[in-house]
């Protein structure tokens, strides 16, 4: 953990929460002298806005705001709660509208990873190299800061990641060892289901849906290739590797046979269905099956499931789409030092362990996982250093929902009549075309 | 009755108001009774439609910040956009065979249920389930039957052995849309079948019995009595239909969100997805504006038909 972190969670804990404004003047005269003192002092407070789609689990997020408003008595922050992230598209349409008018309102907000180019490419976020130089940058893992960063600039904080893994069966392994290459992953399957011991081999996402393109980033990046080059610009969909990958996805289902064709029209949660219910031996998903697989209510797979990161290519290295929420500060924040005061406390080391213990978001910082407390309350979060240090973000561009929607439907396409790359060609063009303008 | 009654006092009333019109004196008192019509349909309905217009004239990106006037530029892009195209003839399959379909299925319910039988009243009202439903209910109701793996649809048709295996019914280009069709014709054509019945029982009785003592069969009535003078109203429940249709949405984005390549991107999908994810509300707009010059169009080819329906009719 970083010394420079200045506020400890666990001190912050022991304060009592004060309601925000004058009531919570009152309530905290009432509660207490510790919080009575830091709301006297409250007159020279810094006022800021918080916005953030709605997260919760034995806690809310507006409880760790009240942490930090309980924990000092130089900025107090209101939090506006915007929709959960099931609601996405109408998160980022308020946030988009809220940010647009440049009004300074929200301060702070959290966005998802796919939108911080855009955010940044408009001049909304403010860049925060200043403020977290290159040694803060260096406490989180890799992917994540590759993701917040834009232009040459780091235009967000992060907050907390999930990432793309491999579920397996331990039962069905019998011995073998988890699969590293996509190759040996094929075998286990085929065997597995020749045996009659698994009726799928594997099981991913193809529905033509934002979740194709994170299955599309593992298995291209899984081979050392990319969709956008490091400069945003350079559009490699339909170079060798990429081609290999996407030819592959298309081979678990044609060649290999690992894969029914129905994962061409399965997102997340018809996918996870067959492996909870014990009919796969490999699933490619999200980090909250592991809590499905593990009620007894739901699954009859209880004990019998490992995660490991996804396999790679020969020669290639494992890589996990990056998913989660990231902070940003609003290049009109009238509020600058209280904002950055505050997204420095909500991405510190303490604070992201409380955010992984009370409301199981897992933490960014590698350092975090090895902290026991994490291994005390999530012992399944703190197996998944492995899986994140593999974090790969999905194309950085400020155009990145338009690219994303010819990647969902190109993909899909190479997927149902197999002419890759024909497909991934005319995705090219298309994607240059956006990312040019 | 009562309307053509309204319709005559109107008409007296209107003679004396013709008059005043020549003296050059206007009745202020009907004109500013309309003006709450006008101003709420003005507001609600006419000027978002204008202001479509003028946005899809637009380059408005929210997240760019660009805001310029271009002229037909996103119509000149739409012209060439091979999304667009294709979401349009999927949109006008939809349209017609869903249109076809719930037409011939629903003509067929109504002359069922225009027949006196024992607990035909219960069997009007159970018709009606299908069509309550919400759209996003029949739409996972659906998603589970047309489960490619544990679907009951497969089920029985491997029990009758009419498939060897299972088909995949949404992840196929080939049975997407047509799954789809499918489900939008099991929830609207008791809609359909309504319309059709409560067009059947104004035709009346004596011409049947007329037919009837004249030697006809339960065919020869069919064709030459009943349904020539239930065309018009056919005319106007298929245009319903038709226009309804050709907006699908629901079952769409639920059940497939447009794919698998593209299959079962229909219009107001593309749409959606334009507008409110890639957020380009100018080039959205124009695909707004041509999917309602579509249905303006479609309007247009049936009230043709259903004036020229009405004027042989009516001689």
């Amino acid at each position: 953990m970083s010394k420079t972190e200045p506020v400890s969670g666990a001190a912050a804990e022991l304060l009592p929460k004060p309601r925000p404004g004058r009531r919570g003047f009152l309530g905290g005269v009432a509660l207490g002298g510790v919080a009575a003192l830091a709301s006297t002092r409250g007159a020279a407070r810094a006022e800021i806005t918080f916005a953030s789609a709605k997260f919760f689990g034995k806690e809310t997020v507006a409880q760790v705001v009240e942490m930090y408003n309980a924990s000092q008595s130089r900025v107090h922050v209101t939090y506006v709660e915007l929709p959960p992230p099931s609601a996405s598209t109408e998160v980022h349409q308020l946030l988009v509208q809220q940010l647009a008018r440049q009004s300074g309102s929200p301060d702070v907000f959290t966005q998802d990873v796919i939108w911080i180019a855009e955010f940044a490419g408009a001049g909304w976020a403010l860049p925060l190299d200043r403020e977290f130089s290159a040694d803060v940058r260096k406490q989180y893992f890799p992917g994540v800061i590759q993701a917040c960063t834009w232009g040459g600039k780091l235009t967000a904080l992060p907050w907390f990641i999930d990432s793309g893994m491999l579920y397996y069966r331990t039962d069905l392994l019998g011995g073998a060892a988890v699969p590293e290459t996509w190759e040996e992953l094929a075998t286990l399957a085929q065997a597995a289901e020749r045996s009659g011991r698994a009726r799928f081999g594997f099981l991913w996402q193809g529905k033509q849906a934002e979740v194709l393109v994170c299955d599309l980033v593992e298995f291209v990046a899984s081979n050392g290739g990319a969709i956008l080059g490091p400069d945003g610009k350079t559009v490699m969909i339909d170079d060798d590797k990429s081609v290999q990958a996407v030819q592959f996805m298309r081979d678990t289902i044609d060649r290999y046979k690992i894969s029914p064709q129905d994962v061409l029209s399965w997102d997340e949660e018809p996918s996870r269905r067959p492996f909870t219910g014990g009919q796969a031996m490999f699933l490619r998903n999200w980090s909250y099956v592991y809590t499905i697989a593990q009620d007894p209510k739901v699954s009859s797979v209880v004990g019998k499931v490992g995660v490991a990161p996804l396999p790679h290519f020969p020669g290639g290295r494992s890589a996990a789409c990056l998913g989660g929420y990231q902070y940003g500060v609003n290049a009109s924040t009238k509020g600058r030092d209280a904002a950055i005061d505050f997204v420095r406390w909500m991405s510190s080391p303490a604070t992201q362990l409380h955010f992984a213990t009370e409301l199981g978001l897992a933490p960014t910082r590698p350092d975090v996982f090895d902290d026991p407390r994490l291994a005390q309350s999530q012992p399944f979060m703190q197996k998944l250093k492995s899986v994140f240090l593999g974090a790969t973000p999905r194309p950085v561009t400020p155009k990145y929902a338009q690219v994303t929607l010819v990647l969902q439907s190109s993909v899909s396409r190479a997927l149902a009549d197999g002419n890759v790359k024909q497909a991934l060609s005319s995705a090219k063009d298309r994607i240059a075309a956006i990312v040019a303008s | 009755m009562t309307r053509s009654v309204a319709i005559g006092d109107t008409l007296r009333q209107a003679a004396p108001s013709l008059a005043n019109v020549r003296r050059r004196r206007v009745d202020w008192a009907p004109l500013l009774l309309l003006l709450p019509t006008t101003i709420s349909l003005g507001s609600v309905s006419v000027y978002p439609i204008l202001d479509g217009l003028w946005l899809s004239l637009r380059n408005t990106t929210l997240s760019t910040r660009e805001d310029r006037f271009v002229g037909w530029l996103n119509y000149r892009l739409l012209a060439t956009d091979p999304d667009f195209w294709s979401a349009w003839r999927h949109t006008l399959e939809f349209t017609a065979i869903s249109t076809l379909a719930e037409t011939a299925i629903g003509l067929g319910m109504a002359l069922l249920l225009a027949e006196r039988f024992t607990g035909r009243g219960l069997v009007r009202a159970a018709m009606l389930i299908p069509w309550a439903m919400p759209t996003v209910v029949t739409s996972k109701m659906f998603g589970w039957l047309f489960d490619g793996q544990n679907g009951l649809v497969n089920w029985a048709l491997r029990s009758l052995h009419l498939i060897g295996g299972n088909i995949d019914w949404y992840g196929s280009p080939n049975t997407a849309l047509g799954t789809i069709i499918f489900a939008d014709v099991w929830k609207t054509t008791p809609f359909m079948a309504l319309l059709l019945l409560a067009g059947l029982q104004t035709i009346p009785h004596s011409l049947h019995e007329a037919a009837r003592i004249d030697g006809a069969g339960a065919w020869q009535t069919f064709w030459h009595v009943r349904l020539p003078m239930l065309v018009p109203i056919l005319l106007i429940a298929a245009m319903f239909r038709a226009l309804d249709a050709f907006r699908i949405f629901d079952l769409v984005y639920v059940l497939t969100g447009g794919g698998p390549a593209d299959s079962t991107e229909v219009l107001s999908t593309l749409t959606y997805k334009t507008l409110f994810s890639a957020l380009e509300f100018g080039y959205g707009s124009a695909l707004s504006t041509a999917m309602f010059a579509t249905e303006v169009l479609i309007a247009l080819c049936f009230g043709i038909l259903i004036v020229r329906g009405m004027r042989q009719q009516g001689r």
